[in-house]
Parts: C-alpha cells; sequence; structure tokens
C-alpha cells in the first residue's frame, strides 16, 4: 500500500499503511468514506449559501485551534492557502480576537463558532437570534452548524485514534 | 427503596429557526427529506437541517452507519457513548432519546438513573466506568482523554474494533449535540 492510500484522518492520528488500526479502520468503510464525504460537504459544498470555501476553511482552522489541534489547522491553513487567503481570514484562522473593524456578518459567525465549539452547553435562542440579526440566512445558519459540528467531531476521531494508537 | 424503576421522559424538538416547508421545499430538499407523495410527514429535525440538504444526506448516511452497522461493539454501548456525550453537552433531547434506547438495548437502568440523578462522576460497574471515562473526556475537552483511559477499554476486554466504534459514537454525537442543543430545544410530548 503506498502513501496515498492515507487519508487525513490516518495522517493525523499517526496511523501508518500496513498498520494494525489502519486495516481496522478498513473495516469500517462507512465511517472511513462517509467522513470524507461530510467533510466536502461542510469544507466545499456544491451549494455554500455564501459562505466561502476560504471562509469555511478559515474557520475550521480556528476551531481545530480551539480544540488543540494545531496540526488539524495546519491542514485547514493549507486548504485556506489553496481557497485564496487574505489577511482577514488569515487572521480567522489564527484563533485572534474578533477584530473591531470586522463586520457584523463575520463577526457573529466566528463569535458562533468559538462558542458552540467550547460551550455547546451554554448556547440558548439568544445565540442563533444573534446570528438572524446578523443578517444570516436560514440556510447559513444551518450550513455553519454543520461545519462545526464536523471540526468538532473531526477532531474527537482523530484524538480516540491517536490515543488508541498508542496502547498494545 | 422505591419499587418504580427509573424512566426518562420521551420528548419532543422544537427549532429557533423556521424549518423548510414542505410544501414549497426545493427538489433537493424533498429529496433530502425523502418526501414521497405517500410519505410528506417529516419531523421538525430533518426540515430544519433540509435547509442545506447536502450536508443533511451526508451526515444522516455517516450517523447510521455509526450508530447501527453490523457487528463490533455491541449497539447498547454504542448508545452509552452518544447518551455521555448528550449529558456532557447537556443535549436534553438526545439524552433522553438515547437514554431510552440504552435501557431498551441492556436493561441498564441503574447506569442511567446514575447519570441522571448523580451525573458522570460515577461509580458504575467497571466496564461501563471505563466508557463512561473515556467518552467524557473526548466530548468535553478532547486533548484531556487519555491513553490510560483507552488502556482501560482494552483492560474490560474490548477489542481495538471496539474502541473505533466507540469513539466514533462518542464523536458523532459531539456533532449532533452541536445540531440539536444550539438549533432547538426540548419540549414536552404533546398529550395525545
Amino acid at each position: 500500500m503506498g502513501m496515498s492510500d492515507l487519508d487525513q484522518i490516518d495522517i493525523l492520528s499517526g496511523l501508518k499503511p500496513g498498520s494494525e488500526l489502519y486495516a481496522i479502520r478498513r473495516e469500517r468503510p462507512e465511517f472511513v468514506e462517509g467522513t470524507e464525504l461530510c467533510r466536502e460537504t461542510v469544507l466545499s459544498p456544491n451549494h455554500g449559501f455564501g459562505l466561502s470555501h476560504a471562509l469555511r476553511a478559515a474557520l475550521a482552522s480556528r476551531m481545530a485551534r480551539f480544540i488543540g489541534r494545531e496540526d488539524l489547522a495546519a491542514v485547514y491553513d493549507l486548504i485556506l492557502d489553496d481557497a485564496g487567503s487574505d489577511p482577514d481570514l488569515a487572521s480567522i484562522a489564527s484563533g485572534a480576537e474578533i477584530a473591531a473593524a470586522a463586520d457584523a456578518f463575520t463577526s457573529a459567525i466566528i463569535r458562533h463558532a468559538d462558542l458552540v465549539t467550547r460551550t455547546p452547553r451554554n448556547s440558548s435562542r439568544a445565540d442563533i437570534e444573534r446570528l438572524k440579526k446578523a443578517g444570516l440566512t436560514n440556510p447559513q445558519i444551518i450550513a455553519l452548524s454543520e461545519l462545526i459540528a464536523f471540526v468538532n467531531y473531526e477532531a474527537r476521531v482523530l484524538v480516540g485514534l491517536s490515543l488508541l494508537e498508542e496502547v498494545e | 427503596m422505591s419499587t418504580a424503576r427509573f424512566k426518562v421522559k420521551a420528548l419532543s424538538w422544537s427549532p429557533y429557526i423556521e424549518p423548510v416547508d414542505v410544501a414549497t421545499a426545493s427538489e433537493e430538499q424533498l429529496a433530502a427529506m425523502q418526501v414521497t407523495p405517500s410519505n410528506t410527514k417529516v419531523s421538525p429535525y430533518v426540515r430544519t437541517l433540509a435547509h442545506d440538504p447536502e450536508s443533511y444526506v451526508a451526515r444522516t448516511k455517516l450517523f447510521n452507519a455509526i450508530m447501527y452497522a453490523k457487528g463490533g461493539l455491541d449497539r447498547a454501548e454504542r448508545e452509552l457513548g452518544a447518551l455521555v456525550a448528550s449529558a456532557v453537552n447537556r443535549c436534553v433531547y438526545c439524552a433522553s432519546v438515547h437514554a431510552r434506547r440504552y435501557v431498551e438495548l441492556s436493561g441498564r437502568e441503574d447506569v442511567v438513573e446514575e447519570i441522571y440523578v448523580r451525573g458522570l462522576a460515577g461509580p458504575f460497574d467497571a466496564r461501563t466506568q471505563a466508557i463512561v471515562d473515556f467518552c467524557k473526556a473526548l466530548s468535553e475537552t478532547p486533548s484531556q482523554a487519555t491513553r490510560e483511559q483507552v488502556q482501560a477499554l482494552r483492560d474490560h476486554g474490548m477489542s481495538k474494533a471496539d474502541i473505533v466504534d466507540l469513539i466514533h459514537s462518542a464523536a458523532i454525537f459531539g456533532w449532533a449535540n452541536r445540531l440539536m442543543h444550539t438549533l432547538g430545544h426540548s419540549v414536552p410530548v404533546e398529550a395525545k
């Protein structure tokens, strides 16, 4: 098996082609392929509802940083560069405080990504109202929510598999 | 001692945004919701997520594989992973659904009562404790999940393939909870 058989989850979990855990993952092709398909639908969907692929990658990078996976953030930084970064997007990705100059639409999105990544338990109706007030449409609210939730899922899969690779 | 068995109430869910209206939905949304002339009843949850049909379809497929795929980790213990994540994230609706499924599959009202009444600290029997401890850490702060916690799962008879299933069930609820608990709230089931 060549390196090309490794997907993002294998690489970031430290799984080698031919390793026991690599083989175990392939016994669940629905998980492996399903995760990659989901990644496309939240990072580079056909219908983005006006949330660009670059903004999505910047947010994914930011969330990965907050979760403590710099390696995952670095992958999203590369995707951001490919999609066309700019100083504002790079600032979002870096995890910096929301700039005072940021427009209301973007700052509401960033605030929501931070909140739902860190303390989903604290979110309430008021947080969705805030998104609506900042001008997000219903499809944008759902697309944003799925993106946030995906990155949180992915990071947990990575952490779990990395730990499992270390035990006998 | 109470003689009544501990029961978790069934709940319903209500969104904070207007769900897609089946009458005005696009072809893609109708296909995502699997609306057919003989099936026009779609839950508010599905109609809410159908605003973005692409992600809805892909995630539902993955979700079903993780929770229901044949073989591997016992379905009851996948439900326990879902319940622990939902308890950490305080998704009352998800917790009620998956607590009830866990009890149906395992008969372990005692575990659910402990979680609902006293929380995730336990004590539980050793295997349950190992599952709860690992899924709690992974759900709360992934960086605090430890190799020792995974070793404890191995020590209690779980194969690596079982643990892969458990990781996915807890992780997919890190996803589901971030939809259900942020986009709406639980409501009592309407009296029939």
